[in-house]
């Protein structure tokens, strides 16, 4: 187990290293650089700037420059936050990430399996669909009309939660829902959808069938598989609340990492885009392995490292 | 639990169905159901809120909302359905092909997901959207948007659909296997088209019941960076993200919007759901 | 006891405005008790606080608080002493000396002197620094040499400290307008000892020391900015103890934010000007940004001068203050009100009978003509302003239209490279001179993407930058002005934008300012 856990984290090294070449050859090829301003500099000094950061440089030599920094830990300074690191930028940004994301986690997965049960178990009673399902709609707005409905309703109309900004628990509360939102309804869908295609299968009418009772079908049988069908859906969670989070930083005012997402390749600043790419890139490598550890161990019929037998 | 009630779509798979034809022909009749172009200005009566005459209100221009919604429609919907099409056919193909002969293959197309997978997909369809935007040759200017929109869109999301595709077919597979050793054996391909592929259907259809839908959802994030479609295509994206920016004074600029959004969705998924019902009773 | 005096003036004063007069007094004065923290939105994180190598407006409002230079905007967009108490120029006006206030110690209780500036002005025109606005001292003897590498000895800037408090500058050409220059941020004096201990971490809260009416005392990056009083600020202490900079981008949130009693000042978003105009707190001013379509005009139709002009004379620029409802100016011509020189008469008029026949006589049929393209960067503004324009010339001239937005970055590279047809730009004062406004359109500008050029205009331009005449300099100024926006035409100016603010209603002493800086150390929370 932990010998495979190692190689995949090796196998996920070379993934990292394409994602960064991908990433850097996608930025120098669309249209539009760090230094394109309304008040177009004279050329002398924007020679000045090229030199300070190695733009002069052919783009070879600027990709190897940037892999070097890389395998030392550096990841260069920002392109439009002057006088900073990327990797300082990102220690400050990625812990509020981090806080928002476990608390929007918390929220969807306790309200997406829950409803996702429901909604199988009582299947057909249309009063309990139609309002389930009402729910799933609201949640499925995108986040930032779903994040202004917040904001006008809890905020400025019954004014019992502040508008945005991110001092004390209180301020949590409603981007975390908008950012639970979407990944919530997906893993109910995904949850009913999911029970209800084991509820019939043979080896659950076998159980039935030699009497094992109903709570401990349910228990073994079915909810184990309704996980088993989330767990796959983890990786993509966490990218959800990683990138989504752009959105709801946006809306509220939150310092987190997503927000760079779209303002680093809307600035330009290539090390920065660089340096929340790889991040991401490193988190859903090490979210696939807990996935397929996961998988393993719900469902023995998975056996890990097969295919390098 | 199964039986009858399953095997039918059901009230609700029937309204979902209703809905969508609805929202079709909305699509498809565009302005001409609300007595005004999308595009007339009138700056009078600019920002107005819902009312006998203009009964979604009116935008900065003093446009007619319920017009810019219906013309919006057709934009969200060739968006969504466009780009989930293609990103269906690659992940079918791929992950279909990646699952089933598995071995070394698997393992190489695999990696390749997980690079893809590796990039966020805001970040990969901003950047993809701007490289086909502006290299995109033989497109008449006025669709480059649009279509450069529906490729990005396209290309973040086909390998979800590999990934599950690749996911159920190898779930299936073990299980056909077994009952096929069983049964004294039979062909690969058989097994493919006979027994696989309607194991994996139902779970394709509910999928690309909640593709659209994302598609609908992606496409009004990039509007909200302001990459989305551009003038004179409005999509609904569009026109949510430009209420937004008016939310404090003008809700009903971002309140109709979402709404068309909300029930749009809520039609797939209770189509979805009914036929996920329908089809898993076998 | 200052409080009470300050009512009891209040008291008998006549009006609002005396109040404020009277009490202009007061905050400086230094023996009340700090008044109150103003939370303000500042939209953005400040990329720097280093002022030599910032650029953009946010930091500028930071750096604003923090600093001081040799002179300041006061209320007549005149400089004023700041920390030059006076100053004078030569004859030939190429020599320029300002004299230091001999009272002023930076925060950690080091006396300002003389060097601190040429330490500060040879650091900015330093290539290794690459500030991007080192241009602004290009005037000074061996600046483009320092800075363009083909001078590498710093003594050859021509500007030297006369001992502690004195100052010299030398300029390469007569520069009337001289004295607004060093009220920008870039200019301001630097503590290199500092620098070299620090590195680019010096500009960072606890590290940084500055001289202004407020320090830095806290930076969250990416969320807020909290300054405190500076109790030994050299004009006495401002009456605000504490300012609360948050970074929140949306304005609409924002607005509800204020709407909560969580933040006093925020910027009106251009959608929800209209229902604040009402507010007590709504404070607006037209800014001295102007707001312009630009052709390029070596493409065809726009390479003949008849179908520019018939295209400027097609919009009824009455509309757009309507349209954006936030105070704007409509403007046929370039120099904004409040900028020296500014005259309304210059300018084509709105006459769509003229401009169709202007078409005819170009040999056009509007009808068979290609479509118009016209692109602009990504904004809710620009695109109102863009699909105003398309009805406007789709309308008179029966011409067709087609939009194209792009990218910000996408959209100044492709100005910068290729520009298209029609574009649409903006541009804001960095001091109130017009020069700042009438070099853009030279042909040695790298800010003129329209192509064209007009010796007769360069010549005015730069004569009017050395006149010291105002009535002379008023002539050259309108016949530039003439050329460019009735004769040539190469670019359409649209209207003048303005500055929307919603202040809280506990504010006091709080006025928008023309060139969009926030001063705050007269003001004050109740």
């Amino acid at each position: 187990m932990i010998r495979y856990a190692a190689l995949r984290l090796l196998q996920g090294v070379p993934v990292l290293l394409v994602v960064a070449t991908i990433t850097f050859a996608l930025l120098r090829v669309i249209p539009g650089g760090p230094f394109d301003r309304e008040k177009t500099l004279p050329p002398e000094i924007l020679r000045n700037v090229e030199a300070r950061y190695h733009l002069d440089e052919p783009v070879a030599r600027q990709y190897l420059r940037y892999l070097g920094g890389i395998l030392t830990g550096d990841l260069g300074p920002s392109y439009k936050y002057l006088g900073r690191d990327v990797t300082q930028i990102l220690a400050d940004a990625f812990p509020v990430s981090m806080e928002l994301g476990s608390a929007a986690l918390a929220i969807s997965l306790l309200f997406g399996v829950s409803a996702g049960l429901a909604g199988a178990v009582r299947r057909g009673r249309a009063p309990d669909r139609v309002l389930g399902m009402l729910a799933v709609a609201g949640m499925s707005l995108p986040s930032f009309v779903l994040g202004a409905g917040l904001i006008l309703g809890f905020g400025l109309w019954l004014g019992w939660l502040p508008a945005g900004l991110w001092e004390g628990p209180l301020s949590v509360v409603l981007p975390a829902i908008t950012l639970a939102a979407a990944p919530a309804a997906y893993i109910a869908r995904l949850t009913r959808s999911s029970v209800l295609d084991v509820i019939d299968m043979d080896f659950v009418r076998t159980a039935r069938a030699k009497g094992v009772s109903e709570a401990r079908v349910r228990r073994h049988h079915v909810l184990r598989n309704a996980l088993l069908a989330v767990t796959t859906y983890f990786g993509p969670l966490l990218a959800m609340l990683l990138t989504g989070s752009f959105v709801v930083e946006k809306v509220f005012a939150i310092p987190g990492m997503g927000r760079f997402f779209v303002t680093a390749v809307t600035n330009r600043d290539y090390p920065l885009v660089l340096g929340v790419t790889l991040v991401y890139a490193a988190l859903i490598v090490i979210a696939n392995l807990a996935v397929d550890l996961l998988y393993a161990w719900l469902d023995p019929r998975i056996r890990l490292g097969r295919s390098k037998a | 639990m199964t039986g009858r009630r399953t095997r039918s779509l059901g009230v609700l798979g029937w309204l979902g169905i209703g809905m969508l034809i609805g929202l079709f022909a909305v699509a498809i009749a565009g302005d001409s159901i609300s007595g005004y172009a999308y595009d007339v200005q009138d700056a009078d009566r600019a920002l107005e809120g819902p009312s006998r005459d203009h009964w979604m209100g009116t935008d900065a221009l003093g446009r007619d909302l319920a017009s810019r919604l219906a013309e919006g429609a057709r934009v969200s919907l060739i968006v969504a359905v466009a780009s989930t099409a293609i990103a269906l056919l690659i992940g079918l193909v791929y992950g279909g092909l990646s699952g089933y002969l598995g071995g070394r293959l698997d393992g190489v197309l695999m990696r390749v997901v997980d690079v893809v997978y590796s990039l966020p997909d805001i970040l990969l369809i901003i950047l993809i959207k701007q490289l086909l935007e502006s290299g995109l040759s033989g497109v008449p200017d006025l669709y480059r948007t649009l279509v450069a929109v529906v490729l990005a869109l396209a290309f973040s999301s086909w390998v979800a659909v590999a990934r599950l595709v690749r996911g159920l077919v190898l779930q299936a597979r073990e299980e056909v296997w077994v009952e096929a050793a069983r049964a004294g054996g039979a062909r690969g391909s058989r097994i493919l088209v006979r027994q696989i592929l309607p194991n994996i259907a139902g779970p394709i259809l509910v999928t690309l019941s909640f593709r659209i839908p994302a598609a609908i959802l992606a496409e009004s994030t990039v509007s909200f960076i302001g990459l989305g479609i551009q003038p004179p295509f409005a999509s609904w994206g569009v026109l949510a993200s430009d209420g937004f920016a008016a939310m404090r004074s003008y809700p009903h600029l971002i309140l109709f919007p979402g709404i068309a959004i909300a029930v749009t969705l809520l039609a797939f998924y209770w189509l979805g759901d009914a036929l996920r019902d329908a089809l898993s009773s076998r | 006891m200052a409080v009470g005096s300050c009512f009891a003036r209040a008291l008998t004063a006549a009006a609002g405005l005396a109040l404020a007069l009277a009490c202009d007094g007061f905050g400086p004065g230094g023996a009340a008790a700090p008044r109150g923290t103003l939370r303000l939105n500042l939209g953005t994180e400040p990329p720097t606080l280093d002022w030599n190598r910032a650029t953009d407006s946010v930091s500028i409002t930071v750096i604003e608080q923090l600093m001081r230079g040799l002179t300041r905007l006061g209320p007549g967009l005149q400089p004023v002493p700041a920390l030059a108490e006076r100053w004078e120029s030569s004859a030939d006006g190429r020599t320029w000396r300002f004299h230091l206030r001999r009272d002023v110690r930076w925060s950690d209780g080091v006396p300002l002197e003389a060097r601190h500036f040429v330490d500060g002005w040879r650091r900015l025109l330093d290539p290794e620094t690459a500030a991007e606005y080192a241009y602004f001292l290009f005037d000074v003897e061996g600046a483009r040499e320092l800075n363009s590498g083909t001078s590498s000895d710093p003594e050859t800037l021509g500007v030297r400290a006369l001992g502690p408090h004195t100052l010299e500058v030398k300029l390469v050409a007569s520069i009337v307008y001289f004295a607004s220059i060093t009220t920008f941020m870039v200019t301001f004096p630097v503590r290199l000892d500092l620098i070299d201990a620090h590195g680019d971490a010096w500009a960072e809260a606890g590290k940084l020391v500055t001289l202004g009416p407020f320090l830095l005392d806290e930076w969250l990056h990416e969320y807020r900015i909290s300054l405190v009083r500076n109790p030994d600020f050299y004009a006495g202490p401002p009456p605000l103890e504490r300012i609360l900079g948050y970074m929140i981008e949306e304005g609409s949130p924002a607005l509800v934010l204020f709407e909560q009693g969580l933040l006093d000042l925020v910027r009106l978003p251009p959608l929800e000007i209209r229902r604040y105009q009402d507010h007590p707190g709504y404070r607006h001013v037209p800014a001295l940004r102007g707001y312009y379509y630009g052709f390029n005009t070596l493409k065809p139709p726009f390479d003949d001068v008849r179908v520019r002009r018939a295209f400027s004379m097609a919009i009824d620029r009455s509309q757009f203050p309507t349209l954006l409802r936030g105070g704007e100016i409509a403007a046929a011509y370039w120099l904004p009100p409040g900028m020296p020189n500014h005259n309304p008469e210059i300018g084509l008029r709105f006459d769509p009978e003229a401009a169709r026949a202007l078409l005819e006589a170009a040999g056009l049929d509007p009808t068979a003509l290609d479509p118009i393209r016209v692109v602009y960067n990504t904004d809710q503004t620009h695109k109102l302003v863009a699909e105003k324009i398309q009805s406007e010339w789709q309308t008179h001239l029966g011409v067709r239209v087609e939009l194209e937005n792009r990218e910000w970055k996408v959209f100044l590279r492709e100005l910068a490279a290729s520009p298209p047809a029609v574009y649409r730009l903006g541009w804001g004062a960095d001091f109130p001179d017009p020069d700042n406004f009438m070099n853009l359109f030279t042909s040695w500008s790298a800010n003129n993407h329209t192509n064209w050029e007009n010796s007769k205009y360069d010549e005015l331009v730069l004569e009017a930058a050395r006149e010291t005449d105002v009535s002379r300099r008023q002539e050259l100024y309108d016949a530039a002005q003439r050329i460019l926006c009735e004769d040539d035409a190469p670019i359409v100016p649209l209207f003048v934008s303005s500055v929307n603010l919603v202040v809280g209603e506990r504010l006091r002493g709080f006025e928008p300012n023309p060139m969009d800086l926030l001063y705050l150390d007269q003001v004050w929370v109740e």
